[in-house]
Parts: structure tokens; C-alpha cells; sequence
């Protein structure tokens, strides 16, 4: 499957003549990577998504895939698999129908079609269910189907808007692994919108972090998450502590910090909350200047060995810290 | 536990005023819809000359009757005739206008669809005898295609209704799947969109069938004579006889209408459409 890489070029779009969705994005997708669009609801990403697919046209700026200006091509040109947060499928068809349905509109004769359906279905596991219809099927069995039907055309380009937001949790999991396995193998370029910072964490090559139409940060999950540019990547993504003492804000994460003796340490505190995650578990500690710190401490399975109401002292390296822009 | 006994049998629902005057009401309005046409029943089979009651036997010589008047049964292929391109063009223009006001990105778009429904809010009376004016000021007369035209303007807002309704639901991503798949919005078209919308367009052109079956008000003023519906024969049946005869027709018409209803759910499921 041949990928291709795609180009946003100082795209903006507005709605109704004054909401400014998407404002002045200039992204550049590497081919066969998987990059995500996040950002809370209403940051452009999903507009973002629709100007690639073609739904949206932009009200400036240029559209770019594998290095042509594609941004006056209708949708059905475009050569493109998308992966709705509804799945989208066709309820009158049978899953074999779904599938076939990209390969139909471009003419491929019967046999071949039947032949790539039934490889497609077997890459998600689905063989035995082609002649069911949407409504019989499980969320993630739509969903693997939407994948299938996306696929199968191989595209140079997936397009996915948050399509793992209606599974629950397990399943969700289990999905990401399974989307990353195969986008990995097929080489496609992939673009990932969620709003979900755990899951563009976890299965992207690099992140774009959007907020109010704009994009505040790009970078690969480790450079988001450690090297957030912005107060508001530093707030979006994970926990954070944002330390407001010097010229300029500083963020800090809450498993750099070590608690000990309030002899030993910066600041001394006490523990309001210990919420145990599991391997780990979060304070929340009061300092002794009324400042909320949020810190975590891992620990070897066991519950956690501070109680609400300890003294504890908190400790940094001004090396853990990172100046933020504003 | 003693103390609420209610609890001790959680499976019997307790006595409901509320409830039982619920199932009452509704009681009394279906025994008020359906006695009217279990008289009629009553009356098609009772073999005396006039409408009367207790009946004093079964016979089908209404039915006989009715079969066999050549003034009867003109008019009841007419209004068959009529009330099927009724179907098929109220169909076709209510489906177009639904689809035009639902996806359209018109100005004045409530406007426009209060103007398309107006005919259902006008006393069909009224529009009788507008169309009749209106057909004598150009000058062409009473043709049946005037005739089929005013049933079609009245029954057009009921396909229009049904299909804004299932539009209204329509999950629009399902039509961008199928164009980013590769489809032109013609193909989106047949092979999406017109599928998920039939069963709201064909239950709205039952409506529009039995709309112009039915049709008397509208009809009267554009009809000519030996050229007249169903209702008006009937009508004008009644007004020097008033024996067996318009009962057995009654019957004939019900079932007819229901026989429409059956096949239409057959051939295209209605059945998905009860939520209306």
C-alpha cells in the first residue's frame, strides 16, 4: 500500500461568517506516519479532519496530499478511507456490502471484489459475519467493519475522527493496539483526531496539539509530554503543577517530584488526598505557603504508605521543570 | 416488612386510577372510531331496502348491487386511477421538495415549508372551489388531469411531512462515508440516501393515495358529470336512495385502502416507519 505524506498550508475556515474554527493550521504529515489532532472539543481538530477528507473547503490556504494541491477536489476524488466516531456504516447493507461498497465505486471487477472483501474481513477478524447487517453487530464489531470498509479501497491516506470515543474502556484498548499493529503494517499514513491526551499518547508518531483553531505545539508523545511549549499543552496533557515564582510560568510534573522529611526538603506540606491508581498513587499536598501541589509516588503494588494528614516534605530538580511561553 | 405491605409482593402491580382511566379513554375512542364501521358492516350484509336495525339476515345483494352498476364501478376505476398517479406524483414532488427543504440551504426555509404544507391548513372546500375558479379563468375546463392535479397538491404535504420527518434523523456521516468511499453525489444518492429515505416518502404516498381515494370536498367542484369519483357518486347516491348499496361500497373502499396499506408494507416494510 502506497502512503502518502499531506500538507495543511495556512488553512483557515469559518463558520457562518464569523465563528473561526480552523485559523491559519499549517501542518506538515509525514507519509506512513500516525498523527493525531488533539484538543478539547470545538479546537478546529475535527474541521481540521473534514478539509483533509474534503468536506469542508477551507476559506484560505491550500490542501496538499503526496505533493498536489488537492484542495479543489471534490471528496469522492480523493482517493481517500475514513473511520467515523458513528461508524457510519450503510444499514441496509450487510457487513460483505459495506465493504465492497468503496471498491464497487471504482469499478473493480466481481471476483476481485469478493477476493479483497473476504482479506479485508480476515484482517479484522471479522470472517463468518459478512452477511449480517450493521444493526446485529457489536460496537466494536461496527467498528472493525468501518475500518475494513475504509481499508480495503487502500487508500494512501486513513482519516479516523475519534473512532475508538464510543467504545468502552477495555475494548478501547484493545482497539488502539490493534489500529497502531495494523496501521504499522500497512504503512498508511494515518490521522488520528481524539481528544483523549492518553490515547494520542500512546499510538501516535507525532501530536498536534490544537486549541481555540490554532495549533499550540507538534511534537513527537515523549516532546508534548515532557517539553510542553504552552500553559495550556503543559494543562491538556496529563497532570501538571504550574509554578507561577519566576519571570515566566513554569510546569512541573507531579511524578518529579519526591516527597520526604519536610527537614530535607524545598517546601514542607501536608497530604490532603492520596488517590491510589493502581502501582501508583497521586497526592494532592498543601504546601506550607497554601500553594496545591498534585504529586505521584510509585510504589510496589501495595496501597499507599501516606495517609491524609501526613507531614511530608516536596523535593524538584530545577532540571524537571519547563519554562512555558504563556 | 409489616408495615409496607406493598412490598411483600413485588410482582402485582397495585390498582392505578390513573392507569385504569388511561386504558378506559383509550377504550371509549377506539370503540369510537370502530362501532361507526361495524354499523356499516352490519348494514352491507342486511338485506333490507333501507338502513335499518336489528337486521333481519346475511344476503350480498348490496354487493351485487354495487358490482354491477356500471355508474359504480366507472367511478371507482376512476378514483383508482386517479388516486394512483396521486401516489406517484405526490410521491415524486413531495420526496423532491423534502429533499430541497431538508438539504437545500434555503433562504426563507421555514417560510417555504409553512407554504408547501398550507394546503393541509386550508378547508379542502376551500381549495375546491379556488381550483375551480381558477381552472374556469384559464379556461380548460374540468379534466381528469385537473381533477388529479388538485388531489395532488392536497396530498403532497403528507409525503412531504413523513419524508422531512426521516430526514430529520438522518445520519448524515452515512452519506460522506459513502462519497469519500468513492462515490459522486449522484451514486450517493441511489445508493444511499434514497434507500434510508423510501420508507418515510412511500408512507407518506399511502397518505397521499388514500388522501385522493377518499377525496370528496376537492373533488365536487372539478368533477363532471359521467365523470365523477367514487365520494361524489356516492354522495349523490345517498341523496334520492339511501338503501344497502352505500354501505356495501364503504366496505369496499375500507378494504381497499387497507389492501394498499398491506401491499405497500410488504413490498417496502413500513414497519420502520411506525415512529411517525
Amino acid at each position: 500500500m502506497s502512503s502518502a505524506a499531506i500538507k495543511l498550508d495556512q488553512v483557515t475556515k469559518t463558520f457562518d461568517g464569523k465563528v473561526i474554527a480552523v485559523d491559519g493550521v499549517t501542518l506538515d504529515i509525514e507519509a506512513g506516519e500516525f498523527f493525531s489532532l488533539l484538543g478539547p472539543s470545538g479546537c478546529g481538530k475535527t474541521t481540521s479532519l473534514r478539509m483533509i477528507a474534503g468536506f469542508e473547503q477551507p476559506d484560505s490556504g491550500r490542501v496538499h496530499v503526496g505533493g498536489q494541491d488537492i484542495t479543489d477536489v471534490p471528496v469522492h476524488k480523493r482517493d481517500m478511507g475514513m473511520v467515523f466516531q458513528s461508524y457510519a456504516l450503510f444499514p441496509h447493507r450487510t457487513v460483505a456490502e459495506n465493504v465492497a461498497f468503496g471498491l464497487r465505486m471504482r469499478d473493480v471487477p466481481k471476483p476481485e471484489i469478493a477476493r479483497r472483501v473476504a482479506s479485508a474481513l480476515a484482517q479484522v477478524a471479522l470472517t463468518g459475519l459478512e452477511a449480517r447487517k450493521p444493526g446485529q453487530l457489536s460496537g466494536g464489531q461496527q467498528q472493525r467493519v468501518a475500518l475494513a470498509r475504509a481499508l480495503v479501497i487502500e487508500p494512501r491516506v486513513l482519516l479516523c475522527d475519534e473512532p475508538l470515543g464510543a467504545l468502552d474502556r477495555k475494548l478501547r484498548q484493545q482497539m488502539q493496539f490493534e489500529l497502531k499493529e495494523l496501521q504499522r503494517r500497512l504503512g498508511v499514513t494515518l490521522v488520528f483526531v481524539t481528544h483523549d491526551q492518553e490515547e494520542a499518547l500512546a499510538m501516535s508518531d507525532r501530536i498536534a496539539v490544537m486549541n481555540q483553531g490554532k495549533v499550540e505545539q507538534i511534537g513527537s508523545p515523549t516532546e508534548i509530554y515532557e517539553k510542553p511549549r504552552t500553559r495550556f499543552v503543559a494543562d491538556f496533557i496529563g497532570e501538571i503543577n504550574l509554578l507561577d515564582d519566576g519571570p515566566k510560568p513554569r510546569a512541573l510534573r507531579p511524578e518529579k517530584i519526591r516527597l520526604g522529611p519536610a527537614a530535607e526538603a524545598r517546601l514542607a506540606g501536608t497530604i490532603e488526598t492520596a488517590n491510589f491508581v493502581g502501582g501508583a498513587t497521586l497526592y494532592r499536598v498543601r504546601a506550607a505557603d497554601n500553594r496545591a501541589f498534585l504529586v505521584r509516588e510509585t510504589h510496589a503494588g501495595e496501597r499507599a504508605p501516606r495517609a491524609a494528614g501526613d507531614a511530608v516534605g516536596l523535593s524538584w530538580n530545577d532540571t524537571d521543570t519547563v519554562s512555558l511561553e504563556g | 416488612m409489616s408495615t409496607t405491605p406493598a412490598r411483600l409482593s413485588p410482582n402485582r402491580v397495585p390498582f392505578d386510577a390513573g392507569r385504569a382511566a388511561y386504558i378506559g379513554l383509550n377504550l371509549v375512542l377506539l370503540a369510537f372510531l370502530l362501532l361507526p364501521i361495524a354499523i356499516v358492516l352490519v348494514f352491507a350484509f342486511n338485506p333490507m331496502p333501507y338502513i335499518s336495525f336489528p337486521p333481519v339476515g346475511i344476503s350480498l345483494r348490496w354487493f351485487d348491487k354495487f358490482f354491477s352498476s356500471s355508474d359504480f364501478m366507472n367511478a371507482l376505476w376512476l378514483s383508482l386511477w386517479v388516486a394512483g398517479c396521486v401516489l406517484v406524483l405526490a410521491v415524486l414532488i413531495g420526496g423532491a421538495c423534502a429533499l430541497a427543504l431538508a438539504r437545500g440551504n434555503l433562504p426563507g426555509r421555514s417560510f417555504l415549508t409553512a407554504f408547501f404544507m398550507s394546503p393541509l391548513m386550508l378547508p379542502a372546500i376551500l381549495t375546491g372551489l379556488a381550483l375551480f375558479q381558477s381552472y374556469l379563468l384559464v379556461g380548460i375546463g374540468r379534466p381528469v388531469w385537473g381533477l388529479i392535479m388538485a388531489h395532488t397538491l392536497v396530498a403532497v404535504p403528507y409525503v412531504l411531512r413523513t419524508t422531512l420527518a426521516v430526514l430529520h434523523n438522518f445520519d448524515r456521516r452515512i452519506e460522506e462515508a459513502a462519497a469519500v468511499l468513492g462515490a459522486s453525489p449522484t451514486r450517493v444518492f441511489f445508493e444511499v440516501t434514497l434507500p434510508l429515505i423510501r420508507p418515510g416518502v412511500f408512507a407518506g404516498g399511502v397518505f397521499a393515495f388514500i388522501v385522493s381515494f377518499d377525496q370528496f370536498p376537492v373533488s365536487l367542484f372539478l368533477v363532471v358529470p359521467k365523470g365523477e369519483t367514487l365520494p361524489v357518486v356516492l354522495f349523490n347516491y345517498m341523496k334520492f336512495d339511501l338503501d344497502g348499496a352505500i354501505a356495501a361500497a364503504s366496505m369496499v373502499s375500507i378494504l381497499l385502502a387497507i389492501a394498499v396499506v398491506l401491499v405497500l408494507e410488504r413490498l417496502i416494510g413500513l414497519k420502520a416507519y411506525v415512529k411517525l
